[in-house]
């Protein structure tokens, strides 16, 4: 039986209850709208159309009787090497911000940084970027950063608050006071050296690292473990079996980049590959990698240590090894525990867990299948999260008995994020000397005597080492904006050291790393060189072949014993894919995301399962308090484990600026430190009913396809028996297709994509890439509600099966570029038309707004712009511009090769069309012709999976030609016969376990 | 009075390279023969010295071996810093005079100097004998090719000048008047009693007028024969007709990027720190440049060349991948003393250009991705490949 797929579950009770065909497309709402929208135009009258037509008239009149305006070229008084205006310069950088680790490439167009670029040089994130890495740029041109260094919130100059600072240390010095520092995890080695450069000037200061996502739980049972405290390399490439324990390590667990490179390594059935590695994913909620893994299983937060210790347990007992009973658990897991076995060494258990105990026990797992010295490797450590919990709690303690005497908080903000506010702002208030080294408006700035702003990491000059032998160096692209300071320059200023980071890095590169590369003549070539990469990996290695303990998991083994079985209501804690902590919560693209699962943009909310909404008698958008504490709107989702409820982390920003303010609730304030370990998840929560709703902005039933064969889907089994298993509809429709006009003819290039739905996780990064390249506007909630969304691509989300636990597929759409176009035929004034490369063009001074085309798309890509968004139009009342984005400052984000949209327009994809004529420029310059691949749009560059190719159709050898070949392609709703130049691969599920 | 004349090397490279475009013609004494030797020895000297006229980085040189003695120029010139260090007072007094600039040492023999210096008192001649003559007769020539090709330029430009001010405006207004006479006349005086009269004039100067409406409102936004004053008075016809400067020497990123670009200061300075007078203006016009870098602002020129936001238009496309003229939609810029856009630039003047112009489709590998109309070129069904026929007149190859 075909699967019955469905975007939300409005969609399903629609289809399944309702007579379709006496039932218009489109849910409830949008009737409703459509009948308001209609009254509101009927009453508009004779005066009123007499004023607009007016107002028509006297305005055409003043525009064309103005004057041309003189415009200036003003050239460069000396012009800079390598500067040519017009022409992008590429500068490769690190993005790393407490969260995840990026290397990358700043394109600098005219001096102004526009948008951000994987490093392919890398091997590590190999060119692949994530939401917040592409949306990283935006942040730099925001006028919530602070501009001036304040002391006592009072603006001031540099040289003021140095002396300040510097007196009132120098007063710490002598009494023999302790100054703290207190940063996230400290990937960079020339900050690190940095950091004890102050420390050494100030004895009894102290360094605390505290990560907001912490991977503390990790550190502690490897120090347990193997006597050292670390986290691994994990290479999920080489794992037939993956089995996930709510680690979302596509989303945020560690370096999900990363994993997303090696998990969709042996997932590609691209190029003749024919296997696939089998995923196994245990969660409450529904994370990004548990809706891509072949097999979701749903638990409770507090059954996870039970079913790990089930496993770990059934895996002793295959190893010949004495097993102690444990509790049974509430799913069966022998078969799991058979198969792992079956893949020993060849396999991988991780866990997102923040239990110590059942970190062991996962170690014990993959100790004993041998996967230690092949899918983890101990000899290389992951450098993200060095931070422990308890650093941070000893640190608040001795806070609040008044024995730290100086705070210098650095890249943190514990205000906004830690657990226990009160505690930390109890504090921070006995300190004499707190100063803050924020980049942006943040809540705990506002508690701190001194703001000494940092630059934006685009400004900055650093390194990292992300793994151990795998560094990378950050160059700014652009001379500060603000009169801010790097943090690196005032902790040396302070010390007493010369204050010029670059020089200090510079020299730290020439003399620490130089000896340990090969090839270089000297170290300035060296450095030169690692510059312009911006990557360095020596070979270096970490001890081998650790001893390690077992007997410590299996202690954790026998403590789950006594572990009891609780019904209540239990919350997780997690952090989505845009906002992510709330650091980048002032992020307009970020917060117009939607989310990869519920599809909800600009809120967090709670979610929960359909079974437990029946039972709470709870609908979508009414308002619900938490343990007393927060309240926020429901939002029923699909695949919840029935008592669990989600809310994510990252909203609620009090002090962050504009956008941020306001929007959502923050969750921190939930959590629990449990003998110094932050808890995720918490137990017996209470759900308070309380009056009213709140709407929420949910892309989610826009755009529905009506439950067409849209989505196609084959198991592995299938797949190898017949490889155009679950598309054999492609081969049905083919002779049915017939056209009264001839079929057009594309000589020398014939623009296509293929996206793989195999490998496409839902990671959003490309949404983002799209609007930071194409100009694509933010329109901010109330827009959103009104499904005015302007995103250029979206990721479609489609669920399957049983409503309690569906299945999930995602899909990319973007315009199709049909050669058959409906939109280009229903044009009254030809300003979308077909090129002879296949594109589907889009004029947008031709545009008259008549959105006949927009109608006309099967597809719903076209996009209209309301109001105008950006600031482009002439007139000022057509702006609608909630979210700040048509400031001075924000606009020069804007690309210069792509046209800002006005009020009144269609716009939609178009395959990058700036790009391609970029590089056929570059061809035709050097007297060649393109190669594949050398064209990649926005879309195609940013996926770390790499699941868009595109390319020439009409050259038979490229990727894009080979794969519109393979048995698995096939197009949307192709038996309309619109011939698209987007081709899918169909999704292949391994469930051969 | 001695009057500096410039002249220009034709050789473009060697003029970068050196760095040098001009020297001074000095009506001096004739006293000692020397060799083309000198001459070539002298281009070192001639990036910091004058012989005479404005000092540039040193002093300069006219009349030097009245100031010193030789055996001190000898010293001076093979190591300066040496001297100043030993502590010759005049050594210290010219150091310090010029900005404490040491002259780098030249490894000059005596003879090599005595040479430089008879060059410099014989004003920058090499001596009469050396000379090569060019023959008389093909000098001629060359002076009547020029004089016609200079007059053919002064006509074009002419006929710019005469288009530019060419204005409907007064026709449009007589034709008004005739109008309003004439049906003042139909409903009022009555003198012409033949009242098809009436309906064509009526009838024709409705056309007239319609016809100068849809003209000029067609021009609304396009800057045809627009000719800003700029804040230099910066004449092309001095240096790319006159002095034939390559078009691409100052707008250098017209083959690499969309921008031709507007030259940086630091280019004007390539030549006039050098060249500090002009034959037209004197010193008034050249001086801004000076003043812009000594005050650190830019020159703010006036863009004539002006398209809408929403075209995007490539230099490089056109003048590397296309080998289109500069001239070809600038017109003949170097007639110009202040530059005026001759063409429209419009959408139809464009596509136009796109329908006629070929591309460089046998020259060019790129276009050997297009097998089917290479097939027809071979074939001979079409004659040549325009613009047009590989997407040149599609929206997204200006539109995006």
């Amino acid at each position: 039986m075909e699967k019955k797929y469905f975007k939300s579950l409005d969609e399903l009770t629609i289809d399944f209850q309702k007579d379709n065909s006496n039932q218009p497309a489109g849910d409830k709402q949008s009737l409703l709208e459509m009948q308001q929208e209609v009254t509101s135009l009927s009453s508009a009258t004779r005066r009123d159309f007499l004023k607009v037509f007016g107002f028509t008239v006297a305005s055409a009149a003043i525009v064309s009787s103005c004057e041309q305006p003189v415009r200036k070229a003003i050239p460069f008084l000396i012009q800079p090497e390598n500067l040519v205006p017009g022409v992008a310069n590429y500068y490769a950088s690190t993005f790393f911000d407490g969260i995840d680790y990026c290397s990358i490439l700043i394109k600098v167009r005219d001096g102004r940084p526009i948008k951000i670029e994987g490093n392919s040089l890398s091997s590590v994130t190999a060119g692949g970027t994530n939401a917040r890495t592409q949306a990283s740029v935006l942040s730099l041109y925001d006028n919530a950063r602070y501009k001036n260094p304040m002391a006592k919130g009072v603006e001031t100059s540099w040289e003021d608050v140095d002396q300040q600072i510097q007196n009132q240390l120098s007063a710490i010095k002598t009494k023999g006071g302790k100054v703290a520092i207190v940063s996230p995890t400290i990937i960079s080695p020339a900050t690190q050296a940095v950091i004890n450069e102050f420390i050494a000037a100030y004895p009894g200061s102290f360094h605390v690292q505290y990560d907001t996502l912490s991977a503390s739980s990790i550190l502690k049972a490897n120090e347990k473990f193997f006597g050292k405290a670390f986290v691994p390399a994990y290479h999920f490439e080489k794992a037939e079996t993956i089995v996930s324990f709510n680690a979302d390590f596509l989303g945020n667990w560690l370096s999900p980049i990363e994993y997303t490179k090696q998990y969709v390594k042996n997932r590609k059935l691209t190029e003749g590959q024919r296997t696939m590695s089998h995923h196994v994913h245990f969660e409450g909620g529904v994370s990004l990698t548990g809706s891509n893994a072949d097999k979701r299983i749903q638990i409770r937060p507090s059954e996870e240590k039970i079913v790990i210790a089930n496993l770990y347990a059934e895996i002793k007992k295959l190893a010949g090894l004495s097993s102690i009973d444990v509790l049974a658990g509430p799913v069966d897991v022998k078969e799991l525990a058979k198969q792992l076995w079956a893949k020993k060494s060849k396999s991988l258990v991780v866990t997102g867990s923040d239990d110590t105990e059942s970190q062991l026990m996962v170690n014990g797992i993959n100790q004993l299948l041998e996967n230690y010295g092949s899918t983890i490797d101990t000899a290389v450590h992951l450098k993200i999260r060095k931070g422990t919990d308890d650093q941070m709690e000893l640190f608040v303690k001795e806070l609040n008995a008044g024995n730290i005497d100086g705070v210098i908080l650095y890249d943190v903000n514990p205000v906004y994020d830690y657990p226990q506010k009160d505690l930390l702002t109890n504090g921070l208030s006995k300190v004499g000397l707190s100063i803050s080294t924020s980049v942006m408006n943040d809540e705990t700035a506002l508690l701190c005597g001194f703001i000494c702003p940092d630059n934006h990491y685009l400004e900055s000059w650093n390194d990292a080492e992300i793994k151990t032998g795998f560094y990378s160096l950050a160059q700014p692209a652009i001379r500060p904006i603000f009169k801010t300071r790097q943090a690196q320059e005032s902790l040396l200023k302070w010390a007493g050291k010369p204050a010029d980071f670059r020089i200090y890095l510079q020299n730290y590169w020439e003399t620490i790393q130089y000896p340990k590369s090969t090839g270089y003549l000297s170290s300035t070539a060296f450095w030169n060189a690692k510059l312009h990469d911006g990557v360095f990996e020596s070979s270096e290695k970490e001890v081998v072949n650790l001893p390690f303990t077992i007997t410590t998991a299996d202690a954790a083994l026998t403590n789950t014993k006594n572990a009891t079985k609780t019904d209540s209501i239990e919350l997780v804690l997690y952090v989505n894919t845009s906002v992510g902590t709330g650091k980048h919560a002032n992020n307009p693209w970020l917060q117009e995301l939607p989310d990869p699962i519920s599809k909800i943009t600009w809120d967090n909310y709670i979610a929960l399962s359909p079974k437990l909404a029946e039972q709470l008698g709870l609908e979508d958008e009414q308002l619900v308090k938490i343990n007393n504490q927060i309240t926020l709107p429901v939002a029923i989702q699909p695949g919840q484990e029935k008592n669990t409820v989600s809310v994510a982390l990252g909203y609620g920003r009090e002090n962050a600026g504009i956008p941020s303010n306001g929007v959502g609730q923050n969750a921190y304030h939930l959590m629990k430190v449990v003998s110094g370990e932050k808890k995720y998840w918490l137990n017996e929560v209470s759900l308070e009913k309380v009056g009213g709703t709140y709407p929420i902005a949910r892309t989610q039933t826009h755009h529905s396809m009506e439950g067409r064969a849209i989505v196609r889907e084959t198991s592995l089994e299938e797949y190898l028996t017949d490889p155009s298993a679950g598309n054999e509809l492609h081969k049905e429709i083919q002779p049915h297709l017939k056209s009264l006009y001839e079929q057009r003819k594309f000589d020398g290039l014939h623009w296509a994509m293929s996206i793989d739905l195999n490998v496409c996780t839902g990671c959003n990064a490309c949404v983002i890439a799209c609007s930071a390249e194409n100009n694509v506007p933010v329109v901010g909630k109330d827009q959103v509600m009104m499904r005015r969304e302007m995103h250029w691509i979206r990721i479609d989300r489609y669920y399957s099966g049983d409503t309690d636990n569906p299945e999930f597929v995602r899909q990319p759409v973007m315009c199709q570029h049909c050669d058959n176009a409906p939109c280009e035929n229903v044009c009254p004034v030809a300003a979308t038309t077909h090129s002879n490369e296949g594109l589907n063009q889009m004029a947008y001074n031709r545009c008259i707004g008549t959105r006949y085309c927009n109608n006309n798309c099967p597809y719903k890509v076209r996009r209209f712009n309301f109001f105008d968004y950006t600031g482009a139009d002439v007139f000022q009342g057509n702006k609608k511009d909630e979210v700040q984005m048509t400031t001075d400052l924000r606009r020069l984000v804007l690309n210069p090769d792509v046209t800002v949209r006005a009020k009144g327009v269609i716009e939609k994809c178009s395959f990058c069309v700036q790009r391609i004529q970029e590089k056929k420029l570059v061809a035709k310059t050097e007297n060649r012709q393109l190669f594949d691949g050398e064209i990649k749009p926005a879309c195609a560059q940013s996926c770390p999976a790499e699941a868009i190719v595109f390319g020439n159709l009409n050259d038979v050898h490229s990727k894009v030609a080979i794969n519109f070949e393979s048995e698995r392609n096939y197009h949307l709703l192709e038996e309309l016969h619109t011939l698209p130049s987007v081709g899918y691969l169909t999704k292949v599920k391994n469930t051969i376990a | 009075m001695m009057i500096p004349i410039v002249t220009l090397s034709g050789n473009f490279k060697s003029l970068i390279a050196c760095s040098i475009i001009a020297f001074f013609v000095l009506s001096g004494v004739q006293t000692k023969a020397q060799t083309p030797e000198a001459e070539k020895n002298f281009q070192a000297c001639k990036v910091c010295h004058n012989i005479s006229g404005p000092k540039l980085i040193g002093p300069s040189l006219s009349g030097i071996l009245e100031r010193r003695d030789k055996a001190w120029i000898y010293k001076f010139v093979r190591n300066s810093t040496e001297v100043v260090q030993s502590g010759d007072a005049y050594a210290v007094k010219i150091f310090e005079e010029n900005n404490k600039i040491p002259m780098p040492p030249h490894n000059l023999t005596d003879a090599q100097i005595d040479d430089i210096l008879a060059f410099i008192n014989n004003g920058g001649k090499v001596a009469a004998e050396y000379i090569v003559a060019v023959p008389e007769n093909e000098a001629e020539k060359l002076e009547k090719e020029m004089v016609a090709e200079r007059e053919l330029l002064a006509e074009k430009q002419a006929d710019m000048k005469r288009d530019a001010n060419r204005s409907f405006g007064t026709t449009f207004y007589i034709t008004l008047a005739i109008l309003l006479i004439v049906l003042i006349d139909l409903f009022g005086t009555k003198i012409i009693k033949a009242k098809f009269v009436h309906t064509t004039v009526i009838l024709i100067s409705l056309f007239v007028i319609g016809e100068i409406m849809y003209k000029e409102a067609a021009a609304l936004g396009r800057q045809q024969y627009y000719q800003p004053d700029q804040p230099i008075w910066f004449s092309h016809k001095v240096h790319a007709d006159q002095n034939k400067i390559d078009c691409l020497y100052c707008h250098s990123t017209a083959e690499e990027s969309k921008y031709a670009g507007v030259p940086p200061t630091n280019v004007c300075l390539n030549c006039h720190s050098v060249v500090r007078q002009g034959k037209i203006t004197g010193t008034t016009e050249i001086a801004k440049i000076y003043q812009a870098i000594e005050t650190g602002k830019p020159v703010e020129w006036i863009k004539v060349h002006n398209l809408p936001d929403h075209v995007f238009f490539s230099h490089a496309q056109h003048v590397k991948a296309g080998k289109l003229a500069c001239a070809q939609c600038h017109g003949d810029v170097n007639t110009m003393n202040v530059v005026m856009q001759v063409n429209d630039l419009s959408m139809g003047w464009c596509i136009d250009c796109h329908r006629k112009t070929e591309v460089q489709f046998a020259d060019n590998t790129f276009y050997q991705a297009y097998k089917e109309l290479h097939e027809k070129v071979k074939s001979g069904e079409i004659k040549k490949v325009t613009a047009d026929m590989v997407g040149g007149t599609d929206c997204m190859k200006c539109h995006y």
